[in-house]
């Protein structure tokens, strides 16, 4: 169809992409400076590096030179994984159970497993240092768990929740009505319908826990230190050229990860959800 | 080893919260191998009445008997009862095969088995080039045969069917009825449909079980329901109908003498009870009114406002002279064009039954 383009219709496309260029440029542009510096031959963390080389990484994955940060690292993927299992376990029994419940107590207990979400995790941080020293526990990797695991566990019972919401109750009394028993049809119908939701979350967990600093703030020390609280103290003493290295690792892994996740269950649709 | 037709009785059903009763204590018999529907308005309690037989929703009160097992007590899953669902409800991450195996698998029956049944059941609803299709991959026709084969592949005792052709298109949904009906006689099944289509319910119904306000107003077969309305509600519901007010004038051995308000005289056959005086409604058919050029006994006066040619019909709207709107349905004399307006005579077509309604 024939339409005349105005001067209105151009000025608003040339706004538009401004400002779709300023958020890319905003949300990218970090993540670009960084990779690009973790590549350089200096030994400062400046912009732009005077010349490229992969020094830095081989610094990195020296197992003797590296050794602490190997440590925090494997602290950081044995809490992110712990956390990860035990709170979609966790989130999925709780989101199943008040699914479809249409009682006041439901709701309460719906927004109380959310509320981890809005709370601010640094007062939850502090709380739960004041808590466990209160009890009487030494830090470890363990405390680290529990912390991570209320941070953690509302991604995944929010995705696992809107994935029973929309599962057709149809479906659970069909099943019923061939002869199905409860638990087979939680197995058959309910458990591979909510599938890609729950792993959905499980995503946005793990991911939320690998770059927690809050919690781990309070919750981790010296034995137990984690890998973002690693990578700060690097920065405030020597500048270490080797947290931008880090970063490149991490951008590079979880790339792959949303990549694959999104092939598996549709991740980008269901973020939103 | 087919069961034979289980009979199928619901035994004072109730069932509702605070004042308006969903179901009220309704009684039904249903022969082994008969196909009754449900029909009427929407909230008349049809499709809760359904979902009590399937054990979805618990009644308050009253019993339902499958067979000689009183069932009130058992789980969906273990009253043997097939339900297809308005919307197929289909398991959309399994494939046609896996979805018709649902039930078999279900019960443990051996894979050799199963495949033996769904290749069965594939064929009978003539689907067996689609067994590794997903639902989504499927038309509504196609997916309500999946389902249809689904719930018969377990060989129920009674087969629940809730509005299964409401979403298809009207062509489509003669094909299925028809397969539908064909489908319950082959496997001798007894059948409640739900629905508020009353011509879905007179064409493939053996009785039809007019439901208002949670009871069954009236039960009987589509022909009988149709000629001899037993409530002023059925009446209005199934098929369409003018009402004419009137009084009892005459009585004589089983025919009331009615005055109409518009001045005829009709004599009218009924087995309700009336006096002299009371006041009533006579409830004509179209089909059963004529139009006429000369007064007569019987006839009143009207005018003739507008015919529709419908088919092999023509449709009269005419106006009696107060203004009341009357509808007239002649066989159309093919060739003859259409003579609109003007004054005519309405009366009783040749073997016209007339149904008395006491008038509030």
């Amino acid at each position: 169809m024939f339409q005349r383009t105005t001067p209105s219709d151009i000025s608003y496309a040339v706004v538009l992409r401004l400002l779709a260029g300023l958020g890319v440029l905003i949300l990218v542009g970090p993540v670009l400076i960084v990779l690009i510096t973790s590549f350089t031959t200096s030994a400062a963390l400046k912009f732009p590096p005077p010349d490229l080389s992969v020094r830095w990484y081989v610094e990195l994955f020296d197992r003797t030179r590296s050794a602490h940060i190997h440590t925090a690292a494997g602290n950081t993927l044995w809490v992110a994984s712990v956390a990860t299992g035990l709170g979609t376990l966790m989130a999925v029994m709780a989101a199943l159970s008040i699914a479809r419940v249409n009682r006041p107590a439901a709701r309460a207990l719906e927004a109380s497993f959310l509320s981890p979400l809005i709370l601010p995790t640094l007062a939850y941080g502090l709380a739960s240092l004041m808590l466990f020293a209160l009890l009487g526990f030494r830090p470890s990797l363990y405390h680290l768990v529990l912390g991570h695991l209320v941070v953690i566990s509302p991604f995944v019972f929010r995705t696992t929740l809107a994935s029973l919401t929309q599962l057709d109750p149809s479906l659970l009394e069909s099943s019923a009505s061939l002869g199905a028993s409860r638990f087979y049809t939680f197995r058959r119908i309910t458990l591979p319908i909510i599938a890609p939701g729950v792993a959905a979350g499980a995503f946005l967990a793990f991911i939320a826990s690998i770059d927690n600093v809050p919690v781990s703030l309070f919750l981790s020390n010296a034995r137990t230190s984690m890998l973002p609280i690693r990578m700060w103290g690097m920065m405030e003493s020597t500048l270490d050229v080797r947290v931008a290295a880090i970063s490149g690792v991490l951008i590079a892994v979880i790339l792959i990860l949303m990549i694959v996740m999104d092939r598996l269950v549709g991740l980008t649709r269901r973020m939103g959800v | 080893m087919r069961m034979p037709p289980q009979p199928l009785t619901l035994d004072g059903l109730t069932h509702g919260y605070g004042a308006g009763l969903a179901v009220d204590n309704v009684t039904l018999e249903v022969r082994g191998g008969e196909l009754v529907a449900l029909l009427g308005p929407s909230g008349c309690g049809k499709t809760t009445l359904l979902r009590i037989i399937g054990g979805f929703v618990t009644q308050i009160s009253g019993s339902v008997i499958i067979g000689d097992r009183r069932v009130d007590s058992y789980p969906p899953n273990q009253r043997e009862v097939g339900v297809v669902f308005q919307n197929y409800a289909l398991f959309p991450h399994m494939t046609v095969a896996e979805n018709i195996a649902y039930g078999l698998a279900a019960r443990g029956v051996s894979k050799a088995l199963q495949r033996e049944r769904v290749a069965e059941m594939l064929a009978t609803v003539q689907m067996t080039a689609f067994a590794e299709r997903k639902p989504r991959q499927l038309s509504g026709g196609q997916q309500q045969r999946v389902a249809l084969a689904r719930a018969l592949a377990v060989r129920p005792r009674i087969l629940l069917l809730d509005e299964p052709f409401a979403a298809l298109d009207k062509n489509l949904r003669l094909d299925l009825q028809i397969e539908i009906k064909r489908l319950q006689r082959q496997f001798g099944l007894t059948a409640i449909l739900v629905t508020h289509d009353q011509d879905e319910a007179m064409s493939i119904a053996d009785k039809i079980a007019v439901m208002n306000k949670g009871r069954i107003e009236q039960l009987g077969s589509p022909i009988d329901i149709y000629d001899d309305p037993s409530t002023l509600f059925v009446n209005s519901f199934i098929g369409s109908s003018n009402l004419l007010a009137g009084t009892i004038e005459r009585l004589e051995a089983g025919t009331f003498g009615v005055r109409l308000d518009n001045g005829a005289f009709w004599p009218v056959a009924s087995n309700r009870s009336f006096a002299r005086g009371d006041a009533v409604f006579a409830s004509v058919r179209p089909e059963q009114l004529t139009l006429a050029t000369a007064e007569a006994p019987g006839r009143f006066p009207v005018n003739h406002a507008l015919s529709l040619p419908i088919g092999g019909m023509l449709l009269h709207d005419v106006r009696e002279t107060n203004g009341a709107k009357l509808k007239v349905a002649e066989p159309r004399v093919p060739g003859t064009s259409l003579s609109m307006g003007g004054a005519a005579w309405c009366g009783l077509a040749a073997n016209a039954r007339p149904s008395l309604f006491p008038r509030p």
